[in-house]
């Protein structure tokens, strides 16, 4: 809200600096956004000059080299100028030597460019007066040379923007801040005094105003209404015009400039009609029909609703209550008698209605904030008094008031202790009495008690809604003592109470591995368009995983996996001709599980062709099975161990992975799941990546980490050495390698009967090709014994080696390559 | 005699120093001191040597057989010695830059929250975790923001339909929608009600608001809250953690202040400003960087803590925010594209 200066100094001798006052606000609560300087500030030494002649500078292009008359302030200077406008016959401001502009600009004389100066003739920003640098400030009406320029210049004024906390609507008027400022400054207050105070001959006048009713009264528990008659519309007075002007609010005529005045002083919203164009005499407060229309002040036709309020008359709405008037129902420039509105509207009504029409006002921003309910009559009687001083006129007929017949009554008990206690330092009795009491806190009882200090009972006005409990009354003491000058101290905590949560460690843990494996560690948004997720998942489960209400089309859906973000970073690096490989991200990302949603943690990479990269030596490429690797390590630091997970290809046309080059585990049947391998080429191409790209993600439910890992037993070894034996087995092409290595391991284990023991078992070639019959591949695996107590002997071992093969050839399909 | 052997070793000497690989030093060794090498031939003849002549001729064939043995030493070392060097390739040129990609990096947001969880571990506070799939309960009604407050507005908060249903996040009462969390301030809602005090959390994270993005907003961005509730926390106390927080990241000198403003579930509540000049393109001598407040006695009846007994303290502050003022980052938007030239800058 913008606060005039001017304007707060009716009600509190502030004689504080622009900056003091902007730091009391701040420290009060509020942040002062802007604090705008109109007018011109106190200027010494500046005065009214006309310039006699102008030449080109000699020295200088861009300057001249003007004689100017300043008349008895020092008669005919020689002066050089910068501005294009310095022409003769012009009267502006001169700073004269020893004049202190704004900015602490001291003028002096000088020489400029071997020219000598004797002052300097000004534009309008270098007096204060706003930003305007585009030439001189040409004076008009040929104001008297020598002039103090303050004489011919409007007065100054600082406006200061301030947002006001939802809590403290009470400052949403000058007074409100007027009443903090006096509080802060330890300066009276002076509430205006309204002359007329609701005295009227009550004789009835139907023609005027015959009827005020309310029938919805919870949305609207007072209606207030005044017939002021004999006005003359006109323009308002000067002063009045430039206390609306200063706080940006544009001057329409006398009596909707005293509207706007007294909401702006008080905060409470008023609304005049002319009384000729309320149909039948009548106000009624009533919901709207469903349907109903009316067009407000800004033209537009509202279509209302039956949860909406409006004030009507006989006939139609004449007002969307406490948002805005309608079309033909307000003052005219032939306005003579006029009904003046001062009234409470329900805050939640307010809000609804004006959210669901899209119109907002001052005085629907007043209304949904909280209006103070005991003021409405004061701020009423505050407006007759200024339409009458403004527009003329009398008050007649009855005063019409509905409602607002509850009590206000509200008082906080606290104890000086309590509030020492939460602050942790100690501010005297006398100081938190005094604050109260200038924030019109009133201690209405004060009594000592046995272990807890003073106790005081504090009488809480009206317009302070906001303070309900002895918490609230430390903030007020804090305020007003200074939040600056709590004091120093140290932290003083004892140990851990915890430790960092399993996930957090988790997201540590892989990110330092990728990071150590030369991973960028990126960082995507989690919402995702749709025409995206139909890559990655069913139709089914896009849907959902959509927002409800998006901001923006391609930011609808949530992610189900980290990988896409990642390609658009890769995207963006290509596109930027920035060599890009290795990038990974840890992140939440949101998976459909038989039609529920599953939040999970997930950390996913991808290695891309290094498009661009000119290397003096190759390394050797990426493939399916460096990202196994790193997705196996990733898999590891949750506790999963993808070895002895059955690895399943992936497939299906929607997903993102390269079918018959990628493979699956997991698919959340125990919480977790993991894939990897190449990115579908078609898919990566579309999105105008080049190259290819491999990617793994490993996804695990929050909630998994939460059960712990089991503590690992240690097992004992043998120290024996070892005995070897290679085995190559010729298979069906498609039969993939862990199959036979299971078989494998499965026959020699039996073949052992626990003679020793088969230590592991590993492929270490993969042959196809000639020598071989087509459709047949060579696995050749490498065998370890070891017994646990003796030195094998080639006997023993060449003997179960020769049982294996007997018994591979007898029960399954493989043929032993000799 | 003593001729012959003094040829031997004459000779052995200019063979053994031409050796260069192990199986022509193991002839050369068999020549010389093999069972039927030179040597051993001349000790065969020692029958014919007369009988005075003996001890000095056996002392000469010792003397002799030493020398063989040291030479034999010096000739396997050298091919040793040669054999390692044949390992090696030419001598590398040090000032060619490693073929291998690399360093990784850290996300400039990650380097950022892992320097405040460090420094707030040592004052007690560790990491805790929330869903940012939240219900209203945990993100408005717990922390006292009554069900018409602005900000739970569709306008400036992600709900989802209905029908949403989030197997792995449980709603508090049926009818509450979903939403994602606009604030990471639910964690500290559901720390309290898992546990029981004293509580000391840090919980930083993902937070999402219905917002245009543009230089200095983004529709999701990170936060990082911290929580303390234990017996008789202060205002001072809260000041304390502050001025402890920037002068840890910041250095000596850094200063912090309050200004008092309003948040519902903290009572009294400021915000807070970082006086910080020597970090690059601060030109301003306050900057915000956060809000606090003591945890609003309502909440504590929410989460079934005596409000009588425990108070405590609540702090957060955006993490991007911080980042571009530790930085001088001037736009918000370059966390979310990993540009490379960028993420390279904060390794």
């Amino acid at each position: 809200m913008k606060i005039s200066l001017n304007w707060l100094k009716d009600y509190v001798a502030l004689d504080a600096s622009a900056e003091d006052i902007s730091r009391a606000v701040t420290f009060l609560g509020f942040e002062v956004e802007q604090v705008i300087r109109t007018g011109a500030p106190r200027l010494e030494q500046v005065v009214v000059g006309e310039i006699l002649t102008r030449v080109k500078h000699p020295n200088a292009d861009k300057l001249s080299v003007c004689t100017v008359d300043v008349g008895p302030a020092g008669g005919v200077k020689t002066i050089v100028c910068g501005a294009a406008n310095c022409d003769a016959g012009h009267r502006v401001p001169v700073a004269l030597p020893g004049a202190v502009l704004p900015g602490n600009f001291v003028i002096k004389q000088s020489k400029i460019r071997g020219q000598l100066s004797d002052g300097m003739m000004c534009a309008p920003d270098e007096l204060g007066m706003g930003v305007d640098h585009a030439g001189l400030l040409i004076l008009q009406g040929k104001p008297a040379l020598g002039t103090p320029i303050n004489d011919v210049l409007p007065a100054g004024d600082t406006v200061f923007d301030i947002e006001i906390t939802p809590n403290r609507p009470d400052c949403l008027s000058h007074l409100g801040i007027a009443r903090e400022l006096a509080a802060w400054f330890r300066l009276p207050l002076v509430y205006p005094q309204e002359k007329f105070r609701g005295e009227v001959d009550d004789t009835p006048r139907p023609d005027l105003l015959g009827t005020v009713r309310v029938d919805a009264s919870e949305d609207c528990p007072l209606y207030t209404a005044h017939i002021i008659t004999g006005i003359k519309i006109g323009p308002s007075p000067a002063w009045l015009q430039e206390r609306l002007r200063a706080v940006g609010v544009r001057p329409i005529n006398n009596v909707v400039d005293v509207g706007n005045y007294v909401m702006l002083e008080t905060g409470q919203p008023l609304h005049a009609f002319d009384a000729r164009k309320l149909g039948g005499g009548q106000i009624i407060v009533r919901r709207a029909a469903d349907g109903e229309k009316i067009v407000t002040l800004d033209g537009k036709e509202r279509a209302l609703s039956s949860r909406m309020l409006v004030i009507a008359d006989a006939v139609r709405p004449v007002v969307v209550a406490g948002i805005m008037g309608g079309e033909n129902s307000g003052v005219a420039d032939d306005t003579t008698s006029l009904v003046l509105e001062c009234a409470l509207f329900r805050r939640q009504s307010v809000r609804w209605t004006s959210k669901r029409l899209g119109l907002a006002s001052d005085s629907s921003y007043r209304y949904e904030r909280g209006v103070d309910p005991h003021s409405t009559l004061e701020a009423a009687w505050r407006a007759v008094d200024l339409i009458i001083a403004t527009a003329g006129g009398q008050v007649v007929g009855p005063v019409y008031q509905v409602g607002g017949d509850v009590p206000w009554k509200r008082e906080i008990v606290v104890t000086h202790d309590f509030i020492c206690e939460r602050l942790g330092f100690d501010i005297p009795a006398a100081d938190m009495k005094a604050s109260f009491e200038s924030l019109e806190l009133h201690v209405v009882r004060e009594e000592p008690t046995p272990q807890r200090g003073i106790a005081w009972t504090i009488s809480i006005p009206s317009w302070r809604d906001d303070l309900d409990r002895p918490i609230d009354l430390v903030e007020e003491v804090l305020r007003l003592y200074g939040t600056e000058k709590i004091p120093a101290s140290v932290v003083s905590m004892p140990g851990l109470v915890g430790d960092d949560a399993p996930i957090v460690r988790f997201n540590r843990r892989v990110t330092d591995y990728l990071v150590g494996h030369d991973f960028h560690e990126c960082v995507n948004y989690t919402l995702r368009p749709a025409k995206e997720l139909a890559t990655w998942v069913s139709q089914t489960a896009a849907v959902e995983l959509a927002l409800a209400n998006p901001f923006v089309e391609d930011q609808s859906h949530l992610r189900p996996t980290l990988v896409m973000g990642l390609l658009e970073s890769l995207k963006l690096n290509q596109s930027r001709g920035v060599v890009v490989s290795r990038l990974c991200e840890t992140g939440r990302i949101f998976i459909e599980s038989n039609g529920q949603n599953l939040e999970c943690a997930a950390v996913a990479l991808i290695m891309a062709d290094p498009i661009g990269e000119r290397a003096w030596r190759t390394r050797a490429p990426v493939d399916f099975y460096t990202v196994k690797h790193h997705v196996t390590a990733l898999a590891a630091a949750a506790g999963v161990d993808l070895a002895l997970q059955p690895l399943v290809p992936v497939s299906g046309s929607f997903y993102g992975w390269q079918e018959g080059q990628s493979a699956a585990a997991g698919e959340m049947a125990a919480g977790w799941t993991a894939r990897f391998g190449l990115l579908n080429l078609a898919m990566v191409k579309s999105l105008g990546i080049e190259g290819r790209v491999y990617g793994g993600i490993f996804a695990i439910l929050p909630e998994k980490f939460a059960a712990g890992t089991l503590r690992r037993r240690y097992a004992d070894f043998s120290l024996f050495p070892s005995a070897l034996r290679d085995l190559a087995l010729v298979v069906d092409a498609a039969t993939p390698a862990e199959e036979v290595r299971e078989t494998l391991a499965k026959t020699t284990r039996a073949a052992l009967g626990g003679a020793f023991v088969l230590e592991s078992v590993d492929v270490f070639d993969v042959y196809q090709g000639s020598g071989l019959p087509e459709g047949k591949k060579s696995l050749a695996f490498s065998l370890v014994f070891r017994a646990t107590d003796r030195t094998l002997t080639d006997d023993e071992v060449n003997g179960v080696s020769a049982k294996i093969q007997d018994e591979l050839v007898k029960t399954t399909p493989y043929q032993i390559r000799k | 005699m003593q001729a012959t052997l003094t040829a031997l070793v004459t000779k052995a000497q200019a063979d053994l120093a031409a050796l260069r690989t192990r199986p022509e030093f193991e002839a050369a060794k068999a020549r010389l001191v093999g069972p039927n090498g030179e040597l051993t031939a001349l000790m065969k003849q020692m029958g014919t040597v007369p009988k005075e002549e003996r001890p000095a001729m056996g002392k000469l064939i010792n003397e002799t057989k030493t020398r063989l043995q040291a030479l034999l030493d010096t000739a396997l070392q050298q091919i040793e010695a040669g054999e390692l060097a044949r390992q090696l390739g030419p001598a590398v040129d040090p000032t060619l830059p490693s073929p291998d990609t690399g360093p990784g990096t850290y996300h400039p947001l990650t380097l950022v929250r892992e320097e405040m969880c460090r420094i707030l571990r040592k004052v007690g506070f560790t990491v805790a975790d929330g869903p940012e799939v939240e219900t209203e309960f945990y993100c408005f009604d717990a922390l006292n923001t009554p069900a018409d407050h602005p900000a739970r507005d569709a306008q400036d908060t992600f709900y989802f339909p209905e029908s949403a249903r989030f197997g792995n996040v449980a709603k508090k009462n049926p009818g509450e929608k979903y939403l994602l969390r606009t604030h990471t301030s639910s964690v500290q809602i559901r720390t309290m009600l898992q546990g029981s005090p004293p509580i000391r959390i840090v919980s930083p994270g993902r937070v999402y608001r219905r917002d245009t993005t543009d230089a200095s907003h983004s529709a999701n961005f990170h936060q990082l809250e911290c929580l303390y509730v234990d017996k008789n926390v202060t205002v001072r106390d809260l000041k304390a953690l502050l001025d402890y927080i920037f002068e840890s990241l910041l250095g000596a000198g850094t200063k912090t202040r309050f200004r008092p403003h309003y948040f519902g579930y903290t009572e009294p509540s400021f915000e807070v400003d970082l006086s910080a000049k020597h970090l690059p393109k601060v030109n301003k001598e306050w900057i915000e960087i956060g809000g606090c407040g003591m945890v609003d006695p309502s909440v504590f009846e929410t989460v079934g803590y005596d409000s009588t007994v425990w108070s405590g303290y609540a702090f957060g502050m955006g993490l991007e925010r911080l980042a571009m003022t530790l930085y001088g980052i001037d736009d918000i938007r370059y966390f979310y594209q990993n540009d490379l030239r960028f993420l390279k800058q904060f390794a």
